[in-house]
């Protein structure tokens, strides 16, 4: 499994977080509850029998794990990014609830791929650490030139699905790997409008890209690991660009599985 | 008995009417970096910018009360311009550096330790959330509150003046955060008030005024601000 994490264009250095809930600070030791208000749990003892720092691909030298949560400047943008995923997802809902309202139709056979509003709500993401990770992924994916050019380029409008590229929901529910293979897909996709450097030839400025990834797209699908209302297997494939409903794949064998990403 | 000047001890309205800032103690090519930042940041160098700002802060208090809101204005700048964060990610994290130093800087130098506390109450007092304070800073400053409260820092008037004035200022959202800690400080400050020897008059004067200043919810009432603050013929 891969230790890469997303590249950030302002600063070096980069952890490794499963969860939002801050990690060890000078003063957490004295304190019941961490910097957002959760409750902490004994996190030193969970965190003792393991590395407390790794060479990323972005860092010059080890980084510590907790690095980027005990720094002022990381907190207040944690808690800035949390607060306006939290409006976000409220307008999400609102937005979700108000196309679905007059047409609300419980459709009998679950497997429609078109656009199903009655189902949003129902696989809505709503985990805080699930969608501060996946919003730090949009984010770093939007914070290059390539974005810039791409939305200045080609107006929402004139979007064509398949091949414009289109930013992943963060607020569905997706497998972890699912949604990984998404964003990797997209940024793919993105570097199509790469500023071109002065010898005429498109440079990836942004992130080194392993070939190895990319061909692994075409052969294996992602599985999904929740418990979803388990749906006859239709044979649809599962959407990396996101346009359609998710969901209904294949169950790939473990092994094979296990050769992506 | 001495009168509290009024203008050191009331809480300060915000002047954003003139786009005045005091620079005058910066050589001019510094002055034109900050009023450059001020309106387009993106053009400068902002990790310099913020050093020179904290810099300043240490040395000079009138600078370190003014330093909150050229900060303000540069963050937003920023945010509108770039959507970036660098100065305030690079300003929050030297803050973050003196204040693990903040005990070294006080067996330094009284004066500096004093500005620091000054500086970052005041960012804490600008430099808002989505209109909320920094959630991150509720510690800190409530720890240099804290140091300030200690029986060997009660004894100098500098930095009592220091803690009375920034509770002034910003005691009330302190408390909002977390009144826990504003409790426990008040103890120290009830504690110190009433038992430690070798306070001066004026101390003993300023520790009355913040009790009663807190005790009437953060403000005094008509009654105590004629005490305090009216001139007492002889």
């Amino acid at each position: 499994m891969s230790t890469r994490t997303p590249d950030r264009r302002t600063d070096a250095t980069s952890s490794r977080r499963e969860h939002t809930r801050s990690g060890p600070s000078r003063w957490s030791h004295c304190r019941k509850r961490g910097v957002d208000g959760s409750m902490r749990t004994d996190e030193h003892e969970r965190t003792e029998g393991r590395h407390s720092s790794f060479t990323t691909p972005e860092s010059s030298g080890p980084v510590s794990r907790c690095a980027a949560s005990s720094d002022w400047g990381s907190q207040v943008e944690d808690n800035e990014m949390r607060r306006d995923l939290h409006r976000d997802l409220q307008r999400y809902r609102r937005r979700i609830l108000a196309a679905d309202g007059p047409h609300r139709e419980r459709k009998a056979s679950s497997g429609s791929s078109g656009s199903c509003d009655s189902k949003e709500e129902d696989s809505l993401e709503t985990d805080e650490g699930v969608l501060l990770r996946r919003q730090k992924q949009i984010s770093y994916g939007k914070n290059t030139l390539a974005y810039d050019r791409y939305i200045r380029e080609v107006p929402k409008h004139l979007r064509q699905p398949g091949i414009h590229p289109k930013t992943p929901n963060k607020f569905r529910k997706y497998s972890r790997r699912s949604w990984d293979q998404q964003i990797k897909l997209w940024r793919v996709k993105l570097h199509a409008w790469d500023p071109p450097t002065d010898n005429g030839t498109q440079e990836d400025n942004e992130e080194q890209l392993d070939l190895g990834d990319i061909m692994d797209i075409e052969l294996d699908f992602p599985t999904l690991a929740e418990p979803g209302p388990q749906a006859a297997r239709s044979g649809v494939m599962e959407d990396p660009e996101g346009t359609g409903t998710p969901v209904k794949v294949q169950r790939m064998d473990a092994a094979a599985a296990s050769d992506v990403v | 008995m001495s009168q509290i000047d009024e203008t050191e001890a009331h809480p300060t309205v915000m002047e954003n009417s003139t786009d005045e800032y005091r620079f005058q103690s910066f050589d001019p090519d510094t002055q034109m970096l900050l009023k450059t930042a001020l309106k387009d940041p993106s053009s400068v160098d902002l990790e310099k910018v913020s050093n020179i700002i904290v810099d300043q802060s240490l040395k000079d208090q009138v600078f370190s009360k003014e330093a909150g809101r050229i900060c303000y204005t540069i963050v937003q700048a920023e945010a509108k311009q770039s959507d970036g964060n660098v100065f305030r990610r690079n300003l929050l994290n030297r803050l973050q550096r003196e204040f693990k130093d903040r005990e070294d800087t006080r067996a330094r130098s009284i004066h500096e330790w004093v500005c620091y506390v000054t500086f970052i109450c005041n960012i804490f007092d600008y430099l808002k959330v989505n209109n909320m304070p920094m959630v991150a800073l509720v510690h800190p400053v409530y720890d240099c509150m804290m140091r300030l409260a200690q029986p060997d820092a009660l004894k100098n008037e500098e930095e009592v003046d220091c803690l009375v004035l920034q509770l002034h200022r910003i005691g009330e959202q302190l408390e909002k955060a977390n009144s826990q800690r504003m409790d426990q400080l008040f103890f120290l400050l009830r504690d110190g008030f009433l038992l430690q020897e070798g306070l001066t008059s004026m101390t003993r004067l300023l520790l009355l005024e913040i009790l009663e200043f807190r005790a009437g919810g953060w403000m005094l009432s008509s009654t105590a601000n004629k005490y305090y603050y009216s001139e007492i013929s002889d």
